[in-house]
């Protein structure tokens, strides 16, 4: 009875293991695949103001007025932290564009190029967690060697990185970093949490046409963050691990970032760059990348791409 | 008969049930092993317009089918970069795994890429003389002109927005360089 019973408990166990488990075992013992950086942001928790309710209570309980207004500010304030829509993102970041544009020597006029660095840019973000949003991508005449990324898919990279780079991996990189940052919503949720500070109340697309310095106010805000003061390490660290993937996902060798950073850490203290007060140090960033890449075991193959990197981009 | 008797034929009684119970339960477990692999396999979507299902591994290798934004696909077997997929319409092929997302794509995930993309003229690549190809957005011309932002700054804005490449251009751009869905085919 008691063999009967111990080979009935094994049989239920069997049975009540989900069947996706065990193939997601069975899957990684056969093919240890590289872990996928897909996790979507956190959704947040966001409080209902309730109108009036905190009239009715702060009144039976002879609260001042000016009382239940600051505790009804501060309710708006988690209201703020509201995501910031697709729309409302793309209009946002056509304004930071014409900065970039402004700021950075203009627009690099070389047809070639340009189709050349929209045609690396496609190939990422097809593999990309916002395969959807039409990404633009511009070369700026400046020969500081730096590169952006504004909400809504503008993605800028100046002619003195590009000509720094080596190869097409090293290109894909250095784009693949920038589209993380807006897959990742980067921009959005550092202004997002700076619209606490009370600066931005509302960043709906009609608040946005009847207060246009409201609107001004978030293009600064995101102008300063992006050209001066740098988004926080955390979120440059995991532009570079989810970069990295992405390039790994279009089939370049997801080397190509750490290879144009050790370049660049050659520079680091000679060369005049706001890249070094915007990002972490590059010493830094390369160690986490090593690690990271040691993760990955099925990337001999991939491609560099340097002869269809320097026909495209010739030296000057 | 004697209530000994009587206890011992309900003891035989629920050793049979049992027996009977867990020999049915070996039966279903040994049934779930034999099942063929689709009983069991995974439902992935594909994350745009314009997914391809291919006969082979290679996506060089003939079209089966191309998938649509939010495509449900049945894998049956999962290769280095590929899937081996069974589509809706029930052709069996093979998918670029990088395109497919197992989670089912919400209703506001935008038009598929091929929409965007997948014009064949390049007409708006042509820089314009004075008024805009696309035009910026109104809260963009009310900055720019606030900001007293040049011209020349607001028109390569609307350059870079209305660039645009052909489905063909980028395939050939993969395919050349064996990356996206030809990735596979260089290892």
């Amino acid at each position: 009875m008691k063999r009967i019973m111990v080979l009935g408990s094994f049989t239920l166990v069997c049975m009540c293991f989900p069947a996706t488990a065990m193939s997601g075992f069975l899957d990684s013992l056969l093919q240890p695949a590289p872990k996928q950086n897909v996790d979507r942001p956190a959704q947040e928790k966001v409080a209902e103001e309730q109108p009036g309710l905190l009239d009715g209570i702060g009144g039976l309980f002879g609260v001042k007025k000016s009382e239940i207004d600051l505790v009804k500010k501060g309710v708006g304030v988690v209201e703020a932290l509201q995501p910031i829509g697709e729309e409302e993102e793309i209009v946002l970041g056509e304004a930071v564009a014409v900065e970039a544009f402004s700021r950075f020597g203009g627009e690099y006029s070389n047809k070639d190029w340009n189709r050349y660095i929209n045609l690396v840019g496609k190939t990422i973000v097809e593999v990309s967690d916002r395969p959807n949003l039409n990404f633009h991508f511009a070369i700026l005449n400046s020969q500081e060697q730096n590169a952006f990324a504004a909400p809504g898919g503008y993605i800028f990279i100046t002619v003195g990185l590009l000509k720094a780079l080596k190869n097409e991996a090293e290109l894909g990189g250095v784009l693949a970093h920038e589209i993380a940052h807006v897959t990742k919503r980067h921009m959005l949720d550092t202004i997002r949490r700076g619209a606490v500070l009370g600066s931005v109340s509302e960043l709906s697309l009609a608040a946005m046409k009847q207060d246009p310095k409201m609107f001004s106010n978030a293009i600064e805000q995101m102008t300063d963050l992006l050209f001066t003061k740098g988004l926080d390490k955390g979120k440059e660290f995991e532009a570079d691990v989810v970069g990295l993937d992405y390039a790994y996902r279009a089939g370049y060798h997801p080397q190509g970032l750490k290879d144009y950073l050790q370049t660049l850490a050659k520079e680091e203290g000679h060369a005049k760059s706001r890249f070094f007060t915007t990002h972490p140090s590059t010493t830094e960033r390369i160690s986490k990348i090593n690690t990271v890449l040691n993760g990955y075991s099925d990337i001999q193959g991939l491609p560099f791409l340097t002869a269809r990197f320097q026909q495209y981009v010739k030296a000057e | 008969m004697t209530p000994f008797n009587h206890q011992k034929k309900q003891k035989h009684i629920g050793d049979s049930f049992i027996i009977h119970l867990l020999f049915t339960v070996i039966i279903m477990l040994f049934s779930i092993i034999v099942l063929p692999s689709t009983s069991w396999a995974e439902t992935w979507y594909a994350k745009q317009d314009g997914v391809k299902v291919t006969a082979e591994k290679s996506s060089s290798s003939a079209l089966v089918e191309t998938l649509s934004l939010g495509d449900a696909v049945t894998v049956l077997s999962k290769t280095g970069r590929v899937f081996k997929v069974k589509t809706k319409k029930g052709k069996n092929g093979w998918v670029f795994k990088f395109r497919l997302s197992d989670k089912e794509p919400s209703s506001d995930s935008g038009p598929g890429l091929s929409s965007l993309i997948g014009r064949n003229t390049i007409a708006a690549r042509e820089s314009r003389a004075g008024g805009s190809i696309r035009g910026l957005k109104e809260t963009t011309a009310q900055y720019a002109n606030d900001k007293k932002i040049g011209q020349e700054h607001r028109d390569a804005v609307d350059r870079m927005g209305a660039f645009t490449l052909t489905t063909d251009d980028l395939m050939e751009f993969k395919k050349s360089g064996h990356l996206g869905e030809f990735s596979g085919d260089a290892q």
